[in-house]
C-alpha cells in the first residue's frame, strides 16, 4: 500500500488552527512575564579559562609537542625541554574552602551537562599545517598530525561536557604498576583458571584516564527508628536444657547530624557505576580514594601516551547517588552515639536536605590490567592506583581446584569431628 | 526431624552436631578462597575514607514499650552499622 492509497478517503487538509492554551494575557501580565527573571538554575562556573584557542602549548616556545614525564609530574616540552606544571585546581579555584557556605548546585564548566548528540568522532583541522585529523574522542582527547607532528587536542571542539575541569597527573611508572600487577596476581596463582595462568602478561598493563566527578557538599541527614536496652537477663532451666531470657526497654530513637563533605570522588561513566555480580565493576572502585587536591588544572598534554574515557553521566544522573552516599555518611556520623541501646538499634527512616553541592569533573589515573573470561564472558581487571599504588582485582578461579581444595579440607575436619566422637562415646 | 534433633543433642560424648564441621569447614573454605580471588565484596569506603566535617550529632530518646521476656539477644533488623541499606526515604 502506498501512501497516496492511505490517504485517499482521508477530508482535504484543513489550515491549521492555532492551539488553545488559556485565555489570552492582559497587556500587563504579558509585561510582568517579559520582566520576569528566569528560573534559577544550577550556577556554572568556568574555572579554565586557558582553553580559548582549543590548544594547550609549551608556554616558552609555543610548541604544542609536550607530555608527561611521570618521575616528576611535570610536564615536559620536547622541543625546548622546558619543564613546568599547571597549577593546582584546589588552591586556584579555592575548591577546598567555603563548602559549608555552599548555596544550591554549583557546577564548573567542565561538569556540565552532556551535549546530547555529541559526536564520538571529531575531525580537526591541524593548526600546524592544515590537515585534517580524525579524533574518536571516546578512548583519546588528543592527536597527532600525522604530517608534522603538531599536538592537537579537542579542547575547543568536543562539546559542553567532554573536556573536565582538571586532570590529576599519573606518578606511578609503568614498571611500578606492572609490578604492582605481578605481586598482585602472584599471590593468587594456586587457584587461578590454568588459562588465565597461562596467559598472565602484566607488561599489557595500560595506563587510563578515567572520568570522575568530585563534590563537595554540605547536608543535613536524620533518622528515626526504635532502640532497645537490655534491661535484664535471666536463664531458666527446662529439662536437661537451660533456656536464657532478656527483658529490654523499647526506645523511640531519632538523630540528625549536619556535615560537610570534601572530594566525595564519583563514577562519571556509567559503565562502572552499576555494581552487580555479573561485573567486576567494584574493582576500580575500590582503588579509591585519589590525593584529588593535588588535581592540576586541565591541559591535554597530560593525556599524551595515555588513553582516557569520555564522561557520560551528568550531574543529575549522580544527584540521587550523591544523596545515598551523603545518608550513608550521615549514619556512619551518627552510629557513635548509639552506645547505650546495647540490643541494637533499627533505622526505620531517613531524610536529607543537601544544603549546597560543587561539582567538579576530573580525571584520575589508573593502570589496568584486563583479561577477558571466554568462558564465563567477564571482563577480570586488575587495577591499580596511580597516585597511590593501591591495587585490586579481579582473577578468573579454577573452579575444580576450588572444589578439590574445599572437599579436601572438609574431608580433613570430618574425620577430625569423627575421631572426637569415638574418643568421646 | 525432631526426633533427629533429639539424636544430634543428646549423648554422654561429644555432641553428633559436630559431624556438621567437614561441610561447614568446606563451604567456609571454598567461599573464602573465591572471595580472595574475586574480591566481589570489595569496594571504596567512602564513609571513612572522605574528609567530612560534622557538627554535634543531635536527637532524643523517648522510651516507648517494654519486653519482659523474649529470647532474641538482640533488636530485630539491627541496621545501625549497615550505613548503606536504605530504609524509607522520610520528605
Amino acid at each position: 500500500m502506498t501512501q497516496d492509497d492511505q490517504h485517499s478517503d482521508a477530508p482535504a487538509a484543513e489550515p491549521r488552527k492555532p492551539v488553545f492554551d488559556g485565555p489570552p494575557l492582559s497587556l500587563e501580565e504579558e509585561l510582568a512575564a517579559a520582566r520576569a527573571e528566569p528560573e534559577a538554575g544550577p550556577t556554572i562556573e568556568t574555572i579554565n579559562d586557558s582553553l580559548a584557542d582549543g590548544v594547550n602549548r609549551c608556554p616558552k616556545c609555543g610548541s604544542t609537542d609536550v607530555q608527561l614525564r611521570a618521575s616528576t609530574g611535570m610536564l615536559v616540552c620536547l622541543f625546548c625541554r622546558h619543564q613546568w606544571q599547571e597549577e593546582r585546581v584546589e588552591e586556584e579555584f579555592g575548591l577546598g574552602v567555603g563548602i559549608d557556605e555552599l548555596e544550591g548546585t554549583v557546577i564548573a564548566s567542565g561538569a556540565q551537562e552532556i551535549a546530547e548528540g555529541a559526536d564520538d568522532i571529531v575531525t580537526l583541522t591541524c593548526g600546524g599545517c592544515g590537515a585534517e585529523v580524525v579524533v574518536d574522542t571516546a578512548h583519546a582527547m588528543n592527536a597527532r598530525c600525522h604530517w608534522c607532528r603538531h599536538t592537537l587536542n579537542v579542547n575547543q571542539r568536543t562539546p559542553n561536557g567532554a573536556v573536565p575541569d582538571a586532570v590529576l597527573p599519573f606518578k606511578l611508572t609503568r614498571d611500578e604498576a606492572v609490578e604492582k600487577i605481578r605481586e598482585f596476581a602472584g599471590k593468587r596463582r594456586l587457584f587461578a583458571h590454568p588459562r588465565f595462568r597461562k596467559e598472565f602478561v602484566p607488561e599489557n598493563v595500560l595506563g587510563v584516564y578515567l572520568p570522575y566527578l568530585v563534590v563537595d557538599a554540605r547536608a543535613e541527614a536524620s533518622y528515626t527508628g526504635r532502640g532497645e536496652v537490655q534491661t535484664r537477663r535471666w536463664t531458666e532451666k527446662s529439662g536437661d536444657n537451660s533456656v536464657t531470657y532478656y527483658a529490654a526497654d523499647v526506645y523511640q530513637v531519632d538523630r540528625s547530624v549536619s556535615f560537610t563533605v570534601d572530594d566525595l570522588t564519583m563514577e562519571g561513566a556509567a559503565d562502572r557505576a552499576q555494581f552487580d555480580s555479573s561485573t567486576t565493576n567494584n574493582i576500580v572502585n575500590t582503588i579509591l580514594p585519589f590525593d584529588t587536591k593535588n588535581a592540576v588544572r586541565w591541559n591535554s598534554s597530560y593525556l599524551v601516551g595515555f588513553t582516557s574515557e569520555k564522561r557520560d553521566l551528568d550531574v543529575a544522573d549522580l544527584s540521587p547517588k550523591l544523596e545515598d552516599q551523603l545518608l550513608s555518611i550521615g549514619r556512619s556520623q551518627v552510629h557513635g552515639s548509639l552506645d547505650r541501646f546495647d540490643r541494637g538499634v533499627r533505622w526505620e527512616g531517613e531524610k536529607v536536605d543537601v544544603g549546597g553541592s560543587r561539582w567538579v569533573s576530573m580525571y584520575l589515573p589508573v593502570w589496568i590490567y584486563s583479561y577477558y573470561q571466554e568462558n564465563t564472558k567477564m571482563l577480570h581487571y586488575i587495577a591499580v592506583n596511580a597516585r597511590t599504588g593501591e591495587t585490586m582485582g579481579s582473577v578468573p578461579v579454577s573452579q575444580w581446584r576450588l572444589i578439590l581444595a574445599a572437599l579436601t579440607v572438609g574431608t580433613f575436619l570430618e574425620g577430625i569431628a569423627g575421631a572426637i566422637l569415638v574418643g568421646t562415646a | 526431624m525432631s526426633a533427629l534433633v533429639t539424636v544430634l543433642a543428646s549423648g554422654d560424648g561429644a555432641p553428633l552436631w559436630i559431624l556438621a564441621a567437614g561441610p561447614a569447614g568446606a563451604l567456609g573454605t571454598y567461599w573464602a578462597i573465591y572471595r580472595y580471588y574475586r574480591n566481589t565484596d570489595k569496594s571504596h569506603a567512602f564513609e571513612r575514607d572522605t574528609l567530612i566535617e560534622a557538627q554535634p550529632v543531635q536527637g532524643h530518646e523517648e522510651k516507648v514499650d517494654h519486653i519482659s521476656r523474649t529470647r532474641d539477644p538482640d533488636i530485630d533488623g539491627d541496621n545501625s552499622a549497615k550505613y548503606r541499606e536504605r530504609v524509607r526515604r522520610l520528605r
